[in-house]
């Protein structure tokens, strides 16, 4: 819109001006008294003085003409709505969202005059929200509602500053929290220095029982009882005095298996239940948290929490059984109590039932071998079971094979290691612990249990890759001592990965026989080495070349890998952003850097629920090529159901390494669903706004819009000499008019 | 109880039982005898057989017919400068007279066996029957000691996992009864070299006609007996280590000293 209007000269100071402007009434005032005296000839010089003063000050001003081309813009209103999963919830017969997009709707119209920026705050900073049905599921997903970050970030942006902020949301905040005091409030809004008023989307709280918060005091430590504290909510007027609390934990070989149990005492909504848990295996495991609801619960999904808790180990707990002492028997145990780390439960059989020791019970130092007390009561306590040389017929193992594998599926670890009394000659073949060995055990009718042979293990392929064994080549390269003999064992099982084969026998299916193998069952992990040899790594030629460090090497890979220490694993993996219920989510490896040369590898993911329901989910990804420093290779899961699930990566043939994680329906945003107006209006009293909900946002004062010049021309009205020539002029005549009234 | 066939029907009866027996799982055969017991006779010097050359295998035989451990029935000899001598973990010095200084080579391939871990009984065959020292436990005291110069014999009694590793032993004794404890220079926890001043292979020494080969004195069959047993506790030891010495034995073995007699020879 072009206006034109006049001002005095640029160059000319305001405090100038204004004096002149003084300066001229003063002179003015002064003639006026001076005239009022006067009988005669007042008007004439009343009137010359006053043009004489006026042709002055034009002259001190000296006005421009100013045409300008002008537009009012609207104020800059930046509006932060709730993107968080909370807003997902249902009140009544709407979600939240719907809500918030319906304020959002109402703020366009009645800021029709200010400019809009709608950003959606969740994790971080705010990110633009696409508003709409279209955009309904998209907008609505943030695992938390930080408003905190979101002030911060705004705070900081170099963009333009805005006249106002206007915050939608149903108050349920991760930050500020809902203790927060007023000074917090202004310590988030001051930064800012503009007022932040608030939008409301809820008033009433959703008839909902939930599992609020599930808290550990300290790390997850296997075998140590960890406590939990449980906070349970009630809310919406559901009556809920007493909920019972479970805690299971999640396994992928059978049902949860209940860990605790207790009974939530709840006033005034809310409750405390104090658990205790002993988590006996380490590695990531899932804990389900949940409640029995009252009748009238409408949100169920909060009903229970799945936590998934990253349990250490203090120690590594072994139970070393071995059949009869030898060379072999005499490395492992030293190898055993060598490691600090370690701590050794062994029992060897020193004496069988053909041997004469020629001694009475007495004058012997042997105690009764407690094969019912070890397989039944204490088995969960052990990380790792190993049986070396060991035959489970003679010494009443054989019952407990069952439980023996049972340990195996639900986590523990177990390690076979070979001689004339292992595997198939050990009565292994076709009980429960075959099924959970990686290699098949062949006791048909013509089928040999062992092959005195001398021979060299051949490192496989994929004992070349896997990690375990790289500590051993890194003492003694390809090289391997010549080993006494080997049990024969079959054809690997699915998902097992042979390291060492033997150099000319071969499998039924005509694969060379696996001499050392692992493999993956259930939840724990089962190594079959087929010999009886390992000692010769250390009292050998090669272990005196090599300082008999080839023995510990070997074992230090076998029980890391056995129990899932990450120096072992191919990869590391992890969540790149949780998991949501129904939300796609990304799983990001870091791998191993590749060998020089080595070939093309894929990286493979198997993700499948610990319940087994549904089919697993298959995922590649090409490897990064050799020479990438930290390889990572990040894999998008489509959307999963709320639940456990165990995520097995493979790079190539090689060994899988595995992470269990879980989603949840709604997370932390659904497990408290009452709404929080209170923290809203607390936060607009403190940054100067004005609190408003969201159906009636007719007291929300937005600013006004301000005026902007786009274009400016500036033009003297006369020269500078014509106006001083002007004032002269004035001056003259009114000096004249002055002496021919007897003036001076 | 056969059937009662006769001719051709049982000729094929028997040959069904024999394919049969042929088509069973055959029990695994040990895997050679590398890893079992192997009392290896050390020979130093010029010497050329060991002082009790039929100790050795008499040792193995008594061990396994009295436990589980399995051991080579034919043990050999090995040379302290041999290549081999790192070929197993446990050697058996025995010897009567004066040890000639060994050679640089001997020490070197000792320190190789002692580095990866090996144990070594130094039994003096030449104790007198009173239990006097002979030449030959002074000279290999001071030969291991230029082996091992950090480290110094001490005495081990019965407090010591060695005589209960497979024996509730109180004392030692071999062909003669010497004194009733045993030296040891420990390293990392271990008794890697064993001094016993008893003549141990003198009570396991057994000629080719099945005669011990020496007298035991004081305590004839009795001690000898006893000596046999010290003789499987130190196989034992050197196969189990110190796992006599692990605290689940603890209340077991503690309970036997307690019930057993308080005098022992």
């Amino acid at each position: 819109m072009p206006t034109t209007h006049l001002a005095p000269s640029a160059d000319l100071p305001s405090w100038a001006g204004v004096l002149a402007v003084l300066l001229v009434l003063v002179s003015l005032g002064l003639l006026v008294v001076e005239m009022r005296r006067r009988e005669r000839g007042g008007v004439a010089i009343l009137a010359s003085g006053m043009l004489a003063l006026l042709a002055l000050l034009a002259a001190v001003l000296r006005p421009v003409r100013i045409a300008a081309r002008e537009s009012v813009v609207g104020a800059r209103v930046v509006v932060l709505a709730d993107a968080s999963r909370s807003m997902a919830l249902k009140d009544g017969g709407r979600t939240r969202r719907e809500a918030r997009d319906k304020a959002l709707e109402s703020l366009g119209k009645l800021g029709k005059d200010a400019r809009l920026l709608v950003l959606g705050f969740g994790d971080g900073p705010p990110q633009p929200l696409a508003v709409g049905d279209g955009a309904s599921d998209a907008n609505a997903r943030a695992p938390r509602s930080d408003l905190a970050a979101a002030l911060r970030a705004l705070a900081i942006a170099p963009d333009e500053r805005p006249a106002a902020i206007v915050v939608v949301s149903d108050g349920r905040l991760d930050d500020p929290p809902e203790d927060a005091s007023p000074s917090t409030f202004k310590a988030l809004t001051d930064a800012m220095h503009v007022p932040v008023h608030v939008v409301a989307t809820t008033r009433e709280a959703p008839a909902d029982a939930s599992v609020r918060r599930v808290a550990a005091a300290g790390a997850a430590v296997a075998h140590v009882p960890l406590p939990l504290r449980v906070e349970i909510g009630c809310a919406g007027g559901l009556s809920c005095d007493e909920l019972t609390v479970t805690a299971r934990e999640l396994r992928e070989d059978g049902p949860p298996a209940l860990l605790a149990t207790g009974l939530a005492h709840l006033k005034d909504g809310k409750g405390t239940l104090d658990l205790t848990v002993t988590l006996e295996r380490a590695g990531s495991r899932i804990l389900e948290i949940a409640i029995t609801p009252p009748g009238g619960d409408t949100i169920p999904e909060n009903d229970r929490r799945l936590v998934t808790f990253n349990v250490a180990r203090e120690r590594v707990r072994v139970l070393h059984v071995a059949g009869r002492p030898t060379n072999d028997t005499r490395a492992l145990r030293q190898w055993l109590k060598s490691d600090a780390s370690v701590d050794v439960v062994a029992f060897f059989i020193l004496r069988t039932p053909a041997d004469n020791p020629q001694a009475t019970q007495e004058d012997l130092a042997l105690i009764p071998f407690p094969v019912d007390e070890l397989f039944s009561e204490h088995l969960p306590s052990f990380d790792a079971v190993v049986l070396q040389d060991f035959d489970a017929q003679p010494y009443g193992l054989e019952k407990h094979l069952p439980a023996l594998a049972r340990y195996v599926k639900s986590g523990g670890g177990l390690i076979m290691v070979g001689g004339p009394n292992s595997f198939v000659a050990g009565g292994y073949a076709g009980t429960a612990i075959a099924d959970v060995l990686p290699v098949g055990l062949d006791a048909s009718p013509g089928s040999t249990a062992a092959d005195t042979a001398p021979f060299l293990p051949q490192t496989s392929e994929q004992g070349r890759a896997a990690p375990l064994l790289g500590p051993l080549r890194g003492v003694v390269g390809d090289e391997l001592p010549l080993m006494p003999g080997a049990n024969v064992l079959g054809d690997v099982r699915t998902g097992g990965v042979v390291l060492w084969t033997h150099p000319t026998r071969t499998t039924k299916s005509g694969a060379p026989m696996p001499v050392l193998a692992i493999g993956d069952i259930g939840d724990g992990r089962t190594i079959a080495m087929g010999t009886d040899g390992g000692w010769l790594l250390e009292f050998s030629a090669l272990g005196a070349r090599t300082s008999g460090r080839g023995h510990g090497a070997l074992w230090d890979g076998l029980l890391g890998w056995l129990m899932r220490d990450p120096r072992f694993e191919p990869a590391q993996l992890e969540l790149a952003t949780g998991c949501t219920g129904g939300l796609p989510t990304t799983v990001r490896a870091h791998l191993l850097p590749a060998s020089p040369g080595g070939k093309p590898d894929m990286v493979t993911l198997d993700i499948a629920r610990l319940d087994k329901r549904g089919a697993p989910l298959h995922l590649t990804a090409p490897r990064p090529a050799a020479g990438a420093t930290a390889p990572t290779v990040e894999l998008v899961v489509p959307p999963l159901e709320a639940g456990g699930f165990a995520a097995r990566m493979r790079v190539g043939s090689g060994p899988a390494t595995r992470r269990d994680f879980a989603c949840e329906a709604g997370g932390d945003e659904w497990a408290d669903s009452r709404p929080d107006p209170d923290r809203l209006r607390a936060l607009a009293t403190a940054a100067g706004g004005t609190f408003a909900w969201a159906d009636d946002l007719t007291t929300l004062p937005l600013p006004k819009p301000t005026v902007v010049s786009a274009e400016r021309h500036v033009v003297p009205v006369a020269p500078p000499w014509l106006w001083t020539l002007l004032a002269a002029l004035a001056f003259g005549a009114h000096w004249f008019t002055r002496r021919r009234s007897g003036l001076v | 109880m056969l059937p009662a066939v006769k001719g051709a029907p049982y000729v094929v009866f028997l040959a069904l039982v024999a394919a049969l027996a042929l088509a069973l799982p055959r029990p695994a055969r040990a895997f050679g005898d590398q890893g079992a017991f192997d009392p290896r006779s050390l020979l130093v010097g010029g010497q050329t057989t060991a002082a009790r050359p039929t100790a050795p295998a008499r040792w193995s035989w008594e061990l396994v017919q009295r436990t589980s451990a399995p051991a080579r029935l034919k043990p050999g000899t090995v040379r302290a400068e041999d290549p081999a001598i790192t070929d197993g973990p446990f050697v058996y010095w025995s010897g009567d007279a004066q040890v000639p200084a060994l050679t640089a080579a001997e020490i070197a391939g000792l320190r190789r066996f002692f580095a990866l871990g090996g144990v070594m009984l130094v039994d003096d065959a030449g104790v007198s029957a009173e239990g006097s020292p002979g030449p030959f436990s002074k000279s290999a005291r001071r030969e291991i000691a230029r082996v091992l110069p950090e480290s110094t014999p001490i005495t081990i009694g019965d407090e010591h996992v060695v005589f209960r590793s497979f024996y509730l032993l109180r004392r030692a004794e071999g062909r003669v009864a010497g004194t009733k404890t045993l030296d040891a220079i420990v390293r990392g926890g271990q008794a890697q070299v064993i001094f016993s001043a008893h003549d141990l292979g003198g009570a396991l020494a057994r000629g080719p006609t099945g005669l011990w080969e020496q007298s035991v004195v004081p305590g004839g069959d009795a001690q000898r007996e006893r000596a046999i047993r010290l003789a499987v506790n130190v196989a034992m030891y050197v196969l189990c280590s110190n796992y006599k010495d692990d605290q689940v034995h603890a209340p077991f073995l503690m309970r036997r000293r307690a019930m057993a007699p308080s005098v022992l020879p």
